[in-house]
């Protein structure tokens, strides 16, 4: 507080303009707001608390700011991100390369920091479930045409190359909570090209990769809850999306192959027996 | 193969599994990008919304706030090996605020303010607001509408701006506002005071 007549002052009426504020850097402003901010530990929440009870300019200070935080939150709903933005990065970032080689010890790192942070993820219980119920099956749909596209650019479509399923599925085990439905269809000349693991929101799911003449498809199933429910385009930027679901999981096809085929597709895997 | 994988792929070389293709060097860089794809995805992706406003209050334009946050995603890749594990968001939003200030100060270079001049201009903002003396009531600013409040939070000086949006709108707490800003908490704190001061000033006058 100034000390120059701050007493006097202070038994006016609140809205005399004789009364003097604080200035803005007063440590007892400062501390008002971080009061209001939940910033105090409780022994010096108490003493501001004081304060304001025996000082009319602190109380007006602390009055006002809650009325500024009000308006703001009435005022001004958090805006989210504009549609496709999202998608824009993710297919940015898919086609970067890291600047230089990393030495392997800095790899280590990162591969150990990556596993923390997705067990953070994890760890924090609904928090992904949270998360992955905002995903809209536009959004759900675009995301998997990114990855796709992304692993056409990436040195290998996959992250584990077999053509054989029981290679596959087991991979899947430890990665992903259930490891996918894996079907021969080589017969059908569809042969099986690998899997690997995509994230939609924050969650990890299994993507098989199929080959269809000099055509990839990507096969991602995830768990059907509300968070992936089905629904949404039919083609992304000439994509072609095939969705069903069955025994609780839901499957996206994402491919350049004709509509009609990746429906062929769709149909050979959801009636072939030849299964791990 | 020349290179060992300091984390064993499991499943790709399964002693027992059909042939499968040798971990390569180039397979060993694949690996890499997908570590850091996922650590981007862990870290990085969750605040884009976050990134959006922060840029979109720095710029004043949602346009130019993508491009901003498409910069600022670019660079949080290139550095996400560097990425501690410290708080996420202030470590996105410091970023997103670092380019931001790069593309204003490329592309708009009237607006933007050096660091040089940031105390000329914390003090010079600050005097008129010692010299108020008024407390006039706050039931005043009840009836400021969305608009106006926008116009008057986008007036604030930068500074004073990017503390106010990261408290009162992100609800970021004083130790991230300072991570991401990159001030001592004493700094946050008295910004954010004359920030709310100046705001509700000018909330004052336009009624």
């Amino acid at each position: 507080m100034p000390p120059t007549g701050a007493t006097a002052e202070r038994s006016l009426p609140l809205g005399e303009p004789q009364m003097s504020r604080p200035k803005s850097d007063d440590s007892s402003v400062l501390l008002v707001h971080a009061y209001l901010d939940g910033e105090l530990d409780p022994a010096n929440a108490l003493s501001v608390a004081q304060q304001m009870g025996q000082e009319p300019a602190l109380a007006a200070e602390a009055e006002h700011v809650r009325d500024l935080q009000n308006l703001i939150r009435d005022r001004l709903p958090l805006e989210e991100a504009p549609p496709g933005l999202r998608a824009r990065i993710e297919s940015r970032i898919g086609t970067t390369r890291q600047p230089r080689a990393t030495p392997s010890w800095m790899h280590s790192w990162g591969a150990l920091a990556a596993s923390i942070a997705v067990a953070a993820v994890l760890a924090s219980g609904s928090t992904w479930l949270v998360a992955s119920s905002q995903q809209k099956p536009v959004q759900v749909a675009e995301l998997l045409v990114s990855d796709h596209i992304r692993s056409l650019m990436a040195p290998e479509p996959v992250d584990v190359v077999s053509s054989d399923r029981h290679t596959v599925k087991p991979w899947f085990n430890g990665r992903i909570a259930n490891s996918p439905r894996v079907v021969d269809l080589a017969k059908d000349d569809f042969p099986l090209v690998g899997g690997r693991v995509d994230v939609i929101g924050r969650t990890p799911v299994a993507t098989l990769v199929y080959r269809r003449a000099k055509h990839l498809i990507s096969l991602t199933a995830a768990p059907a809850d509300d968070a992936f429910a089905i629904g949404g385009p039919n083609s992304i930027n000439g994509y072609n999306i095939v969705r069903w679901t069955e025994n609780g999981v839901a499957y996206w096809a994402v491919s350049d192959v004709e509509a009609k085929e990746l429906e062929t597709f769709a149909q050979l895997f959801r009636t072939s027996r030849n299964e791990l | 193969m020349s290179i060992t994988p300091l984390r064993p792929r499991a499943g790709a070389n399964s002693p027992d599994g059909p042939p499968v293709r040798l971990v390569t060097p180039g397979a060993q860089n694949a690996a890499g990008m997908q570590d850091d794809n996922a650590l981007f995805r862990a870290v990085v992706m969750p605040h884009i919304d976050e990134a959006y406003r922060l840029a979109r209050w720095l710029t004043a334009n949602g346009t130019d706030a993508e491009d901003v946050v498409q910069d600022a995603s670019l660079r949080a890749f290139r550095a996400i090996r560097s990425y501690a594990g410290g708080n996420p968001r202030a470590w996105v939003l410091s970023i997103v605020r670092n380019t931001a200030y790069s593309w204003l100060h490329k592309n708009r270079p009237a607006t933007i303010v050096s660091v040089d001049d940031l105390e000329a201009v914390e003090l010079e903002h600050a005097k008129p607001d010692e010299r108020r003396d008024d407390t006039p009531e706050a039931s005043l600013i009840a009836k400021v509408d969305a608009e106006q409040l926008r116009a008057a939070i986008a007036k604030l000086p930068a500074p004073f701006r990017e503390t106010l949006v990261l408290r009162d709108i992100e609800g970021l707490d004083y130790r991230e506002i300072a991570e991401a800003t990159e001030v001592p908490i004493g700094t946050v704190m008295s910004r954010l005071a004359r920030a709310r001061r100046r705001l509700l000033e000018t909330l004052r006058q336009d009624e």
